[in-house]
């Protein structure tokens, strides 16, 4: 009976499982396809730097992460260009023996929390959704650009993930998992989008090469700290700290970039032929089929620091130095010699900040002349000071004509007046 | 005979009970597609057909933009003015023979007015007066007044009588002094002139190349658009960012009148720009910020030297904390436009060019990123040690200066050049600039190359968004994305028919619609929270529900089968026996 039951209840799930394929139609989506071209500049750089665990044992995910972030940082890529995505519940945790430092050496000669450290996301906010908006760019309306990748198709993207892993996923915070689908997913939209022209991704976990089996958007390179079935392991126990401080992969890889600086062009395949398995007790996974140039021609720094395209400024728009910058800067009172730009600030006469002389121009001579011309009666005879002023350029005359004018309208006030 | 009630029968156990809890699961199964509907994800209908039939349209036949052009001769003596048009015609396609592409003139007409001073003849197609006054008006003026003043001339008469507006015209006056050389100008409106004397077929191919190089595409010498030379954000706006930088506060701090200058060099400059981009401005004065490569003394210049090699490294990201806007939306692109102000130490700080020349502007450019002007303090000389530092106004005459080269780079940005002479194969022109920043017909330029990069650019987001849409079938699609889908198509479209049309600026403004919609839908949040929902995630949230229902529904099925076939045992029994 029971068994029986069993029975059919497998060939119901099927049934319904069988349904819910077929409903559900599913087309594959190979029909994605490049959209950006070859041609386009690489004219800035990006890095995403995630740690996914948090509570204290985790303290080495964390040094990891500010690690990777001091040395980008060192070689140029600006904190606005950096997206920091850290529990961040180390440097004031009641158990660390020096409150708000971090170190990553039981040497404890580099403090990594020191100063402007900019987490863009910490604690709870460090969520695989977060993590995927972040990537794919949708974002709620509020969220401030800081926290937003802003890349284009000309950008060169670090993606540096560490944290516990396993077969395909990584997990986030013990409570939820990327999977090697998810990252896959969103790496293709970001393709799609011309997100990026180059991403390299570098993830330092347990199974690290699995995460990289989904992905296929050219221009990709991954490297991992372990290939299938091999741990990925701490390097060192700071007894003060009381946990492991760092873990191999990123301790070497750290190990490689403090001999570089800024001006350095040392190549990618040197960075990838100096990790050594027997260091790292692991074996360091390279996924290079997606990814065009040549690893020996490509400068670390193209993806760990910034390097900008620049084109020297040939000419001045001369133009624009015709405009009447503080034309009117000698302002003077009425009936001595006035800047024939000053017709404004006649205009304008209650205005006495200089700021606003300073927006009169020659050009608008004429405009000025109107404005008058429509706001009082005896038309012809401005259009005709007008006239004068703006050939003979005697603005005695001018102000001459605008007194004498003013006779008949006092004379007019004062028998109204009376 | 004996019956035993426990083993036999003697009527046929009824199906009845069978069937009846039969129907409870036949009608669970006639139910399922309405459940199944149910549970269906809402997906407001987007207009796949319509994306897919744009983006094809686009590839397949380049936007059209018309242009007009007017070519005027006084005093030559053609034999027939359709003859002349064919010869512009001819040489402009030589000269640019990839009109066909996008942000070209695709579909240009030329239109063609002799006057010979005796008789005067023109094409049908033309505007213009015959006969042409507005020639013998520049013949009279042009050597007595100012290139500008001639300019204002021919837009005076050229607009108000013989069709100026959209339409591009040259005037070419033949006359003068045969000594005297020939002045060629471009105006800052859409028309050029040219004085002097010149044989006819030099005047067709002068004509020719002010056409199809200047108006046409803005003498860009690179002959597709790119990307680079867009920097205006998804949303459609542009943020310029102006900060002065005071490497080194305890020598000097200079402060500037920033509204000035925003009123009086950038307002109309965003005027000028409003059909391409929403430029707002913003500026800051940020202190300590040193450069990031050394310099060196040359003591021959008299200044320390910063080579061009240098320059990817000029940018000192980790002192310079440029982008700070609060303003600035999420995907508004962020133009930084940077005045540095070098240290006592390093004062006066000169770019020098790669062939060893000192760069006269003493500024660079970074696509997309902005560009940075050195400027040093008139006389270099730290201030004394007091205490209380004082803040130095920079001249007017300075803002002056570096404004010009701020201008120049902001051109740069978007893919101008700023000198003011072209020479072409056929001779030298002088070009106009235009206090606005911009000349009319390099607004002309940008606006074709925009609508051109905005269109593409959102058949290419659209065309991602249906393919994302269909491969996932489980993804909700709200009716915000859908009408925003609809609007960005139909603004498309617009902005289509109106570049065929020739008016470039609504075309412009609607195609920055067009992309700012169909990238708003692309990246709209709801999209993310259901993107990595799968069959399975949707099965196993399911289950526990059928499984509870399962029960009740087959249970009785089972178990009155199970009596039935007992039942029947019975009476199979009972016949056995009774024969």
């Amino acid at each position: 009976m029971e068994f029986c039951f069993l029975r059919i209840l497998k060939l119901t799930m099927k049934v319904l499982v069988m349904l819910l394929l077929f409903l559900g139609n599913i087309k594959n989506s190979t029909a994605y396809f490049s959209s950006s071209s070859e041609a386009t500049m690489h004219t800035n750089n990006w890095a995403v730097l995630v740690c996914t665990s948090r509570f204290w044992f985790n303290y080495r995910h964390m040094a990891n992460t500010l690690s990777l972030y001091r040395t980008v940082k060192r070689l140029g890529i600006p904190d606005e260009r950096i997206i920091l995505m850290l529990a961040d519940d180390m440097a004031c945790n009641a158990r660390n023996k020096y409150p708000a430092q971090v170190f990553n050496n039981e040497n404890h000669r580099l403090n990594l929390y020191g100063d402007n450290v900019e987490v863009d996301y910490r604690g709870y906010e460090v969520t695989v959704e977060n993590f995927l908006r972040v990537l794919t760019g949708r974002h709620e309306t509020a969220v401030p650009r800081s926290k937003r990748l802003l890349s284009d198709e000309g950008s060169h993207i670090l993606l540096y993930m560490t944290g516990h892993g396993g077969d395909e996923f990584l997990k986030f915070q013990d409570s939820e998992e990327l999977q090697s689908h998810d990252l896959a997913d969103a790496v293709k939209q970001m393709k799609e989008k011309g997100r990026f022209k180059e991403l390299l991704i570098m993830v330092d976990t347990c199974q690290a090469s699995t995460l990289f089996s989904q992905l296929q958007s050219p221009g990709v390179l991954a490297i991992g700290s372990s290939m299938k079935g091999e741990n990925s392991y701490s390097h060192h126990l700071d007894s003060d700290v009381g946990v492991s401080v760092v873990d191999r992969f990123t301790f070497y890889t750290l190990a490689f970039f403090e001999r570089l600086n800024i001006y350095d062009n040392a190549s990618l395949s040197s960075l990838f032929n100096s990790y050594n398995p027997n260091l790292l007790m692991s074996t360091a996974y390279y996924r290079r089929d997606l990814y065009q140039r040549h690893l020996e021609e490509v400068p670390v720094t193209n993806f760990f620091g910034s390097v900008m395209e620049t084109i020297h400024t040939d000419s001045a728009y001369t133009s624009l130095t015709n405009k009447n910058f503080g034309g009117a800067k000698t302002k003077t009172f009425l009936g001595q010699s006035f800047s024939s730009s000053d017709i404004n600030s006649v205009r304008n006469s209650d205005d006495e900040d200089q700021f606003n002389n300073l927006t009169a121009e020659e050009d608008q001579h004429d405009e000025a002349g109107q404005c008058i011309f429509c706001a009082m009666d005896s038309g012809h005879l401005w259009s005709f000071i007008l006239g004068n002023v703006s050939t003979h350029e005697s603005v005695d005359f001018f102000v001459c004509y605008g007194l004498v004018l003013m006779l008949p309208l006092l004379v007019f006030s004062t028998w109204l007046s009376l | 005979m004996e019956l035993d009630p426990k083993t036999m029968r003697t009527t046929k156990p009824g199906l009845k009970p069978v069937i009846l809890t039969l129907i409870v699961p036949f009608s669970f199964i006639l139910g399922f597609p309405l459940l199944w509907k149910s549970v269906e994800i809402y997906r407001s209908p987007l207009p796949f057909r319509g994306i897919e039939a744009f983006s094809s349209q686009l590839d397949s036949e380049p936007v059209h933009f018309r242009c007009q052009f007017q070519a005027m001769f006084l005093g030559f003596n053609f034999t027939a003015s359709n003859d002349v048009a064919e010869a512009i015609i001819n040489k402009m396609s030589l000269l640019n023979p990839n009109s066909s592409q996008c942000g070209n003139c695709g579909a240009y007409e030329v239109s063609v007015v002799i006057d010979s001073g005796s008789s005067c003849m023109r094409t049908e197609n033309s505007k213009a007066q015959c006969p042409f006054k507005c020639g013998e008006e520049v013949a009279f003026f042009g050597g007595k007044l100012s290139d500008e003043d001639v300019d204002e001339l021919l837009r005076g008469c050229l607009g108000n009588v013989d069709g100026g507006g959209n339409v591009y015209s040259v005037v070419v006056v033949n006359g003068g002094d045969k000594e005297a050389e020939v002045r060629a100008v471009v105006g800052k409106y859409r028309h050029a002139w040219i004085l002097g004397r010149v044989l006819e077929e030099e005047a067709l191919s002068r004509v020719a190349e002010i056409f199809a190089k200047v108006f046409m595409n803005g003498r860009s010498e690179g002959d597709s658009i790119r990307a680079e030379f867009m920097p205006v954000g998804a949303d459609g706006r542009i943020v310029l960012s102006f900060s002065l930088l005071n490497a080194e506060p305890r020598d000097w701090i200079f402060d500037w009148n920033f509204r000035e200058i925003d009123e009086i060099l950038l307002q109309p400059v965003i005027q000028s720009l409003q059909p391409i981009a929403n430029i707002t401005v913003e500026s800051q004065v940020l202190y300590h910020t040193q450069k990031s490569p050394f310099s060196y003394w040359d003591e021959v210049l008299g200044s320390h030297i910063s080579s061009t090699k240098d320059l990817p490294f000029f940018v000192n990201s980790n002192e310079w904390h440029l982008d700070t806007s609060v303003a600035a939306g999420g995907r508004s692109k962020m133009l930084q436009l940077v005045v540095y102000i070098p240290s006592a130490k390093e004062c006066p700080l000169r770019l020098e060019l790669p062939n060893g020349d000192l760069s006269n502007t003493n500024g660079f450019i970074s696509p997309m990123w902005g560009g940075v002007v050195v400027w040093n303090p008139q006389s270099c000389k730290k201030d004394l040690e007091s205490k209380d530092s004082v803040k130095h106004m920079i001249s007017t005459q300075d803002i002056q200066k570096f404004s010009g080269i701020l201008m120049g780079q902001l051109r740069q940005l978007l893919g101008l050049k700023s000198d003011n002479l072209y020479v072409g194969q056929s001779g030298t022109y002088v070009l106009q600039g235009s206090e606005k920043g911009f000349t009319q017909w390099e607004l002309d330029v940008l606006s074709r190359n925009h609508v051109c990069f905005n269109l593409y650019s959102c058949a290419a987001t659209l065309g991602s968004l249906s393919r994302l849409v269909q491969s996932l079938p489980r993804m909700i699609i709200t009716d915000e994305i859908g009408k925003k889908v609809m609007i960005s198509l139909e603004a498309a479209k617009f902005a289509q028919s109106n570049a065929s049309a020739g008016i470039y600026d609504a075309s412009a403004s609607s195609s920055r619609q067009a992309r700012s919609l169909a990238e708003d839908s692309f990246f709209h949040p709801s999209i993310m929270s259901i993107s990595y929902y799968s069959y399975w995630h949707s099965f196993i949230i399911y289950t526990p529900y059928f499984l509870l229902v399962m029960k009740p529904v087959i249970f009785p099925v089972l178990s009155e089968w199970k009596r039935y076939k007992q039942e029947n045992m019975k009476f199979v029994a009972w016949k056995a026996k009774a024969k």
